[in-house]
């Protein structure tokens, strides 16, 4: 509890009122700011192009996250009946190569490149053990995909804050991933029991 | 006479190849699980209200062997090849199976037809045909090199087909669904749509809602080929369209505008009614045309 003074005031408020109001330092402290400030580096804010590549390269690598889950414990799943008498059928003639996007999924950085090419890899294997006519149908479509990922990242070179060509670059490489998840996990010849 | 000469003789020879005609069952849950693969052939399944599960194979030599399991609450049909052979024949599958099972089937080279089938249905094939129909429950499909038929009870079931070179053509399926084409039209008719997300890099889609839910969703990319649009008279919605390389016609009445002087893309942002709704279509080549008549 507070006493109240002859003038009606608490004697706290009086002993703040009396208390200067302008706190000078004991020095001019700027110039040492400023030199601080000055060994600092100033970042430049990432371009909105920047900051869209990096979010559409986190959904392509979830993407890749998801296939190769799906694709590991399907695998697993079918792996005792299909680890016998595979009979391989030879190397397709024309082997599928990534493409080279002008604007392409280095973008998106070595882990996706990485995840690419082993999933890639599981579909060549899988696809060599499809029927010629179907492997030839497969082959078309994912030559279809790439070249439409050719065809939008070299326009999307030109007109790089092009949002439209972004999102249907960044939809194209999310069906080819889908291609090669499906593929990988689809059934083949190979891929029935054959342990009779 | 003729005719008896004829099927004696057919008999012979169906012997003389090895045929043979395996008929197998077993009791089953009424909501379990079925599992079918097979090889070349085809395979037709058919839903019944009896608790078990009836496969007739007809195998076309001796090399082959059906395996038949029942399990708890699932049942496996597999069609087993000779090891270390290029098998050439085929095998038709008959199987009936409890209405409310989910069904579980892998082909290679082999039709795909399911009837009657309420429960959930996971259905990949290669090189085959897939005709399935949609009930209250939800229905993923794969196919490369086939095509996919669908037709739905305007049931409650989700649906997801991927196709790789083949079309889709589904009819009054549920409300929701996610498709995809690689090479290859779609053709959707539905009584009502709420979520829809569509993909398709060659191939025309063609989609025809009679009546759309207050909160629908369509989020509709094309790389090559057109996508049509047919919705009701009225709906609440808002629009957004654009175009690299192809026109936007639009029934709504707003115009779309060039999205650049020189070049051939197009733009149309609009909201019809209440605009609650949200459609968003891009297309790289192709004409995006929505309409509501």
């Amino acid at each position: 509890m507070s006493e109240i003074t002859k003038g009606g005031r608490d004697p706290l408020d009086e002993a703040l009122a009396s208390l200067s109001a302008d706190v000078r330092p004991e020095r001019d402290l700027w110039p040492e700011i400023h030199a601080e400030i000055a060994k600092t580096p100033i970042l430049a804010p990432a371009s909105r192009v920047q900051t869209t590549w990096f979010r559409l390269a986190a959904t392509v690598l979830l993407v890749v996250a998801t296939s190769f889950t799906t694709y590991y414990i399907t695998r697993h799943s079918v792996q005792p009946q299909t680890a016998q008498n595979v009979e391989p059928l030879p190397a397709p003639v024309t082997p599928v190569q990534p493409a080279s996007f002008s604007f392409g999924p280095e973008r998106l950085g070595a882990g996706y490149m990485n995840a690419r090419a082993e999933l890639d890899k599981r579909f060549q294997e899988r696809l060599a053990t499809l029927p010629a006519a179907d492997r030839a149908k497969v082959e078309k479509n994912l030559a279809d995909i790439r070249h439409a990922a050719d065809e939008i990242s070299a326009t999307l070179a030109q007109h790089p804050s092009d949002p439209l060509l972004q999102d249907l670059l960044m939809s194209t490489y999310q069906s080819e991933l889908q291609l090669l998840a499906n593929v990988s996990d689809l059934p083949s010849a190979g891929s029935m029991r054959t342990d009779l | 006479m003729r005719v008896a000469v004829t099927v004696a003789a057919a008999l012979l020879l169906a012997q003389a190849a090895g045929a043979q005609e395996v008929q197998k069952s077993a009791q089953a849950d009424p909501r379990g699980e079925v599992v079918i693969s097979n090889v070349a052939g085809e395979v037709q399944v058919t839903g019944w209200d009896r608790n078990e599960v009836h496969v007739s194979a007809d195998l076309s030599d001796d090399n082959q062997r059906l395996e038949f399991r029942s399990s708890g609450a699932r049942t496996t049909i597999e069609v087993v090849l000779p090891r270390g052979h290029s098998y050439q024949g085929s095998t038709d599958l008959v199987v009936q199976i409890p209405r409310n099972s989910s069904l579980s089937m892998t082909t290679v080279s082999a039709d795909q037809t399911v009837k009657d089938v309420r429960g959930t249905q996971r259905l990949q094939a290669v090189s085959g045909t897939i005709q399935t129909e949609l009930w209250n429950e939800d229905l993923e499909l794969k196919n490369v090199s086939g095509e996919i038929n669908v037709r739905g009870h305007n049931g409650k079931g989700a649906l997801r087909a991927t196709s790789v070179s083949g079309g889709l053509r589904l009819e009054d399926v549920g409300s929701e669904m996610e498709l995809n084409t690689v090479t290859g039209d779609m053709t959707v008719r539905v009584a009502e749509l709420s979520k829809a997300r569509i993909r398709t890099t060659n191939g025309n889609v063609e989609l025809r809602a009679s009546k759309v839910t207050d909160d629908l969703r369509i989020d509709a990319e094309g790389i090559n080929g057109d996508l049509r649009f047919r919705f009701p008279r009225t709906l609440d919605a808002e629009f957004d369209i654009s175009t690299f390389n192809g026109d936007i016609d639009n029934c709504f009445g707003p115009k779309p505008h060039k999205t650049s002087e020189y070049g051939p893309g197009n733009a149309l942002r609009f909201k019809e009614g209440n605009g609650d709704g949200r459609v968003r279509i891009k297309a790289l080549n192709g004409t995006v045309e929505i309409c509501n008549r």
